[in-house]
């Protein structure tokens, strides 16, 4: 799919479970420059799983009228995210031994090993939705490009995307309902990491993205997607805690989260008195803000320590026999905490304190400030990876160099 | 627990313990019934609900005859295993087909428990529920947060049998002669009686100087009364006092309008207070509850079906469902390591929380 030139226009739609946002944008020289932005409260998505598809599809539908309205321009096809546990992810191998003649790999030989890891079947009932490329590997050492190179086997990783075929066919027809096509999806953890890792950063580093409903992550490793995965906790466990705990309302505990949430627990919180509207007027109450902190606290790093036993349970899939740390000499850019629920105070310091790993809040890269939030690293990061995943629109005749770039761009 | 429990019962209270493993029905200190010797041969049910389901089926007569002319049956179960999740709701049954007013008290498994524990002791509520007059729900995981974390396992587990122990004493002195403010048991059916409606359950107990009002606040401060998702206010309330000799009437009035503020009442509050000389200077504060249940939509009746479908539960009881995941009650639990995630942190990982300002 992504071998299609890329078009002027692109827009992107990143359903999550709290907030649908939906950018459009055009592309000058490799660049988005954003013509509108449309962002509506989700319906009918309950952690990170839909449950009302007329809803969601209603508001789908109302984002892109958005955009259209907002740039005057009309939207004919759209790069969707895909995030929570609907989106499994595997690695799959295809392998070839490298004929002897003369021992050198050739063009074919890469395009056969693709082949062979492409025909692997996905489980029964299930679509694949996308392939990220993996290092490919010549007698079992990394090679970037094996062409020309000599060996006897040469084999192809790729991050393999499957998902429910009913699930799938619901989501492209939610789209398709207005005469819009899915150009293609992208991983919503890539597309976080798009918009707030460097290239330097992707030689080895660890994007969480937590949202409202599901928290996905994504492990890079040597510039690639080494493995993927997704918790179905986020934000929203967050607010339910602390609704359960003080036995208020959604809302009201959606504002103390903001107000005076943590994701830490100092002891010096207990007995501090806060006040729910602070006009300490009827109706006004009083909470230990320690507990608040207490509770959040344990949710959000309890929620980290999760994925980081994720990473561990797929790195040992991958790696299988071998005792696979987590630290900084494997992922020297440690971790970037991104998404809406990053932005609740202290996140950093405690995915820290959890993984040992150096963290930091990824805020987006992108040219528009409103943009350039947490919240917000999923609709930029898709235009971002909408953008260096496609290749670049063909200007001259293509030479055999070329061809073999495509090749390997797949 | 409940040969611990008996110990501590007045004597006109009849105990009895059923099973279906024989080693855990000790002779002499309470009556015993093993179910399903024919299904287990005394080996206990392995965890099989549909074992324990079973046994309890083919005592019918067993247990027919034991509840019979019995006004009042209070139920002691642990959910999670075999015989507690499957027999339960049997075993209620029967006792409410034998006339009498069944109050259930079920433990929950831990979080850590696993997957398969936790579903099977949330169906066994949902069951339970619908055969029994009044459920109260005892979660073990907050049976941990309520002693520090260095305590030995056993305390917590006293502290389960003290909750449970002191409702039956309350309300066996309740109906026993000689409270000075007596009840009798159709006092609790109608307290009962409302389908539909969850029952608060509070206990608290208070030693030494203000003994009455200290056992008030710690009633209202109980645990189970706070159970996430547990009724805050209800419209009938069953306050039973018990007290040594010294306790004076001023001081249980008091005790009662400090629980009345807090969970409400306001429809009928029935009063029972009773000396117990064996409790000194303690005075022990017990709660019982029931809302009447929010109106609901008359269903529209069907052409062609039946007036009244049997298989309709009779009574909906707040389940741990709605009683822990807050505003995910409703939705797929989704577990993770075998714990339902969806509830919260704290609560899983046995934490008391900072008290409130």
């Amino acid at each position: 799919m992504t071998s299609k030139p890329l078009p002027s226009l692109i827009a992107v739609i990143d359903v999550g479970t709290h907030k649908t946002a939906s950018l459009l944008g055009q592309i000058i020289d490799g660049k988005a420059r954003m013509l509108s932005f449309s962002e509506r409260r989700t319906d009918g998505v309950v952690k990170g799983t839909v449950t009302d598809l007329e809803r969601l599809t209603q508001c789908v539908h109302e984002v892109v009228n958005d955009i259209e309205r907002g740039s005057g321009r009309a939207v004919e096809q759209v790069y969707l995210s895909l995030s929570g546990p609907a989106a499994e992810g595997e690695r799959v191998k295809g392998f070839v031994a490298v004929p002897a003649h003369d021992g050198k790999v050739t063009a074919k030989d890469v395009s056969d090993a693709i082949q062979s890891a492409k025909r692997l079947e996905p489980p029964a009932g299930r679509a694949t939705i996308l392939y990220m490329r993996q290092p490919t590997m010549l007698d079992n050492r990394p090679v970037s490009n094996p062409v020309g190179m000599a060996g006897k086997r040469l084999e192809v990783n790729f991050w393999r995307v499957t998902m429910e075929e009913g699930n799938m066919r619901m989501r492209v027809g939610m789209v398709n309902g207005m005469s819009i096509k899915v150009r293609d999806f992208i991983l919503a953890s890539h597309a976080a990491a798009c918009a707030t890792a460097s290239d330097a950063d992707k030689q080895g580093v660890l994007v969480i993205d937590m949202g409202a409903g599901t928290t996905d992550w994504i492990l890079y490793y040597k510039e690639h997607i080494l493995c993927a995965g997704s918790i179905p906790v986020g934000g929203e466990h967050l607010t339910n805690d602390l609704s359960v705990a003080l036995r208020i309302s959604r809302e009201t505990a959606e504002d103390l989260k903001l107000r005076f949430g943590s994701a830490m627990h100092r002891e010096n919180d207990v007995n501090q008195t806060i006040w729910k509207d602070g006009d300490k007027g009827v109706g006004d109450q009083q909470f230990n803000r320690g507990t608040i902190t207490q509770v959040l606290s344990l949710r959000y790093q309890e929620t980290i320590e999760f994925v980081r036993k994720d990473v561990l349970r797929r790195l040992e899939a991958i790696f299988p026999g071998h005792a696979v740390k987590l630290d900084q000499n494997m992922i020297p850019s440690g971790v970037i905490l991104t998404g809406g629920s990053a932005s609740l105070a202290d996140a950093a310091e405690a995915v820290q304190v959890v993984t040992g790993l150096s963290a930091r809040v990824g805020i987006p890269n992108f040219e528009n400030e409103s943009l350039r939030k947490p919240e917000y690293a999923g609709v930029v990061g898709l235009m971002t990876a909408a953008i260096t995943d496609a290749p670049p629109p063909v200007r001259r005749p293509r030479g055999l160099l070329d061809q073999l770039k495509e090749l390997f761009r797949l | 627990m409940v040969t611990r429990l008996s110990a501590q019962l007045p004597a006109e209270i009849a105990v009895a313990l059923l099973d279906t493993d024989a080693r855990s029905l000790p002779a002499g200190t309470a009556a015993t019934l093993q179910l399903g010797r024919a299904q287990t041969r005394g080996m206990g049910t392995g965890g099989e609900a549909a074992l324990g389901l079973a046994s309890a089926e083919t005592e019918e007569a067993a247990l027919r005859r034991l509840f019979a002319g019995v006004p009042v049956v209070v139920l002691v179960t642990g959910l999670g295993g075999g015989t507690g999740s499957g027999a339960a709701s049997v075993v209620a049954g029967f006792a409410a087909e034998c006339g009498a007013t069944v109050l259930s008290f079920a433990t929950m498994p831990f979080s850590h428990e696993g997957e398969r524990r936790m579903r099977q002791a949330n169906d066994a509520t949902v069951k339970l529920g619908q055969k029994c007059h009044g459920l109260v729900v005892v979660h073990n995981d907050l049976l941990l947060q309520q002693v520090s974390p260095d305590a030995p396992l056993s305390e917590s587990f006293a502290a389960a049998d003290n909750w449970v122990g002191g409702a039956l004493r309350g309300l066996a002195s309740a109906f026993a002669p000689g409270a000075l403010i007596a009840v009798d048991p159709a006092a609790l059916r109608s307290l009962l009686s409302t389908p539909g409606s969850p029952t608060l359950f509070a206990f608290g107990v208070g030693e030494g100087e203000g003994a009455a009002m200290k056992a008030a606040r710690a009633a209202c401060d109980c645990p189970l009364a706070h159970a996430p998702g547990a009724v805050a206010k209800v419209a009938s309330l069953f306050v039973t006092v018990a007290g040594g000799s010294a306790m004076t009437s001023t001081e249980a009035f008091e005790a009662v309008a400090a629980v009345r503020t807090r969970f409400g009442g306001e429809t009928s509050t029935v009063l029972c207070a009773r000396i117990e000389p064996s409790l000194g200077d303690r005075i022990e504060v017990s709660v019982l509850g029931a809302s009447l249940p929010a109106p609901k939509a008359p269903a529209k009746p069907k052409k062609g079906a039946k007036a009244e479908d049997p298989a309709q539960p009779i009574f909906e009881f707040a389940t741990e469902e709605s009683m822990r995941r807050g505003l995910f009650g409703g939705t797929p639990m989704t577990f993770i390591d075998g714990q339902d995630v969806d509830v919260p942190a704290y609560i899983r990982k046995a934490v008391r929380l900072p008290p409130a300002p």
